[in-house]
């Protein structure tokens, strides 16, 4: 089990490691499709409230921009 | 495990921090140019005050209510409003105002007691948030923030910061952010308990603070990544004082009990991916485990299928699992002999699932123009996202929810 463990997050170094160092010089001109309303890195203001209730809901919070268990009675 | 996270911690700090510094060093002038120039533009496009009008109504159901015991209804039907207004000051500087107000209707917290009192049945959480936004160059910004809120049990004040650097290519970003939460209960505790010493509770204050850690980066000119962690400390009253927990062999229940300390640990990563001219993948990840023992792996994927450049229509799902609580146990399964009990299903072993349909319709030149506080100033009708989902957990809880954001600027 922990052999597992240890060999699952060498992999996934070697992922994020390969991903990372793939990455390619990318020109503003060329950031069409990045730049796309859709392509954005965060939640969506509409996802606001899903967020908020999962956060009740679940015992497992935070990286989503919802809350982490100040400013209400959550987990 | 503090000590792992702290390390873990500083060396992804570290990494972002000099891959952005490599980055820097090695793109070439005119590609700068082509940034700033762009970022400037950006940044005049945001110099108008933008509104967003956000409403939610959640209808959820289930048996297992913490405020009976792990028994018991835990029906709920809950309508929320949210209005957010960025304001720009001048060219570098935006202030940003946000007030929710959340209407509720909780059959379990009826149960508290026999009497329909201000803290049962219905109740209403407001919150106001304040933001200040500077750009320092071009390549830098920095936020400070304060909200409060509070409900009929609950007042809460917090006040936070981030800072945020891009790389001179623009194709990397690292922030940071730290908030901190002061909160107070005004502890309301089952009504068959009032007055006897299992209500003495050594606090009624409960203080949050999380650090965060961002990290974008483009990977290509159709994918791109987002790196995220993040660590929760939390001191003070951890449990709620309305749980009941019902012990084996014991008629009457207890309030619930939770250590006094805790400490959460989420990362994750996003990963968006440009298809094609029609089709997007958006997909997110995060793991989280905490001292109370739960570990929990999260993942969802939404499918942005575009009809035309400002409408389109996502399905989305979003997959949960996680473990049980070291404190949970369920209706009159506890033991005296523990020091620390729960029977809320929120922190129960369980799957989870949410599956929905999104509609995003924003017309370049916006829906509609009218004229609004001023004769001078016309706000601008933008557009409109509306996401409709259902959520299901595998204990039997199933909840329903609408919500819609309309979009508006004032020219």
């Amino acid at each position: 089990m922990r052999l597992r463990k240890q060999i699952a997050k060498a992999i996934l170094l070697l992922v994020v490691t390969a991903v990372l160092s793939s990455c390619v010089s990318v020109a503003a001109y060329q950031k069409m499709h990045l730049n796309d309303k859709e392509m954005e890195l965060n939640a969506r203001k509409v996802e606001y409230f899903e967020i908020n209730a999962a956060s009740y809901r679940e015992g497992a919070v935070g990286i989503n921009g919802g809350k982490v268990g100040g400013g209400c009675g959550c987990n | 495990m503090q000590r792992y996270i702290l390390k873990l911690f500083l060396l992804i700090f570290c990494t972002f921090s000099l891959s952005i510094l490599k980055g820097q060093q090695t793109q070439q002038i005119d590609e700068d140019e082509q940034v700033e120039k762009k970022q400037a533009s950006d940044w005049y496009e945001e110099n108008e005050v933008d509104i967003n009008i956000l409403f939610n109504y959640y209808d959820q159901d289930g048996d297992h209510a913490a405020v009976t015991g792990g028994i018991g209804t835990e029906e709920l039907q809950s309508g929320a409003m949210k209005i957010i207004v960025n304001i720009p000051l001048d060219t570098v500087s935006i202030l940003n105002i946000a007030t929710y107000a959340n209407v509720y209707s909780s059959a379990s917290t009826d149960n508290i007691d026999t009497n329909v009192s201000s803290a049962s049945k219905e109740d209403l959480r407001v919150q106001v948030d304040l933001g200040y936004t500077k750009k320092i160059g071009n390549r830098q910004s920095y936020t400070l923030k304060a909200s409060g809120s509070t409900e009929s049990d609950y007042v809460s004040k917090s006040i936070g910061g981030s800072w945020s650097m891009d790389s001179k290519d623009g194709n990397k970003q690292l922030e940071l952010n730290a908030q901190a939460f002061f909160d107070n209960w005004v502890p309301i505790f089952p009504e068959e308990l009032r007055g006897t010493a299992i209500t003495l509770i050594p606090t009624t204050k409960r203080k949050s603070y999380n650090l965060g850690l961002n990290f974008s980066q483009v990977i290509n000119k159709k994918l791109q990544v987002l790196l995220a962690a993040e660590i929760v400390y939390q001191k003070g009253l951890l449990s709620t004082p309305f749980h009941r927990v019902y012990f084996e062999s014991e008629p009457l229940p207890r309030i619930e009990k939770l250590p006094s300390t805790k400490l959460k640990f989420p990362f994750g990563f996003r990963v968006n991916y440009f298809l094609n001219n029609y089709i997007i993948l958006r997909s997110y990840y995060r793991y989280y485990v905490d001292n109370f023992g739960v570990k929990a792996h999260t993942a969802s994927i939404e499918v942005p299928i575009k009809f035309s450049s400002f409408f389109s229509v996502y399905p989305f799902y979003r997959g949960h699992v996680q473990t049980a609580s070291d404190y949970f146990l369920s209706h009159k399964k506890h033991v005296l002999s523990e020091n620390f009990y729960t029977s809320d299903y929120d922190l129960s072993a369980f799957v989870s699932y949410k599956i929905g349909l999104g509609i995003r319709y924003k017309p370049v030149w916006g829906i509609g123009r009218f004229r609004v506080l001023s004769k001078k100033k016309i706000t601008l009708f933008k557009g409109i996202d509306l996401r409709i989902a259902k959520y299901s957990r595998s204990d039997g809880l199933d909840a329903y929810m609408i919500s819609t954001n309309f979009a508006f600027t004032m020219e």
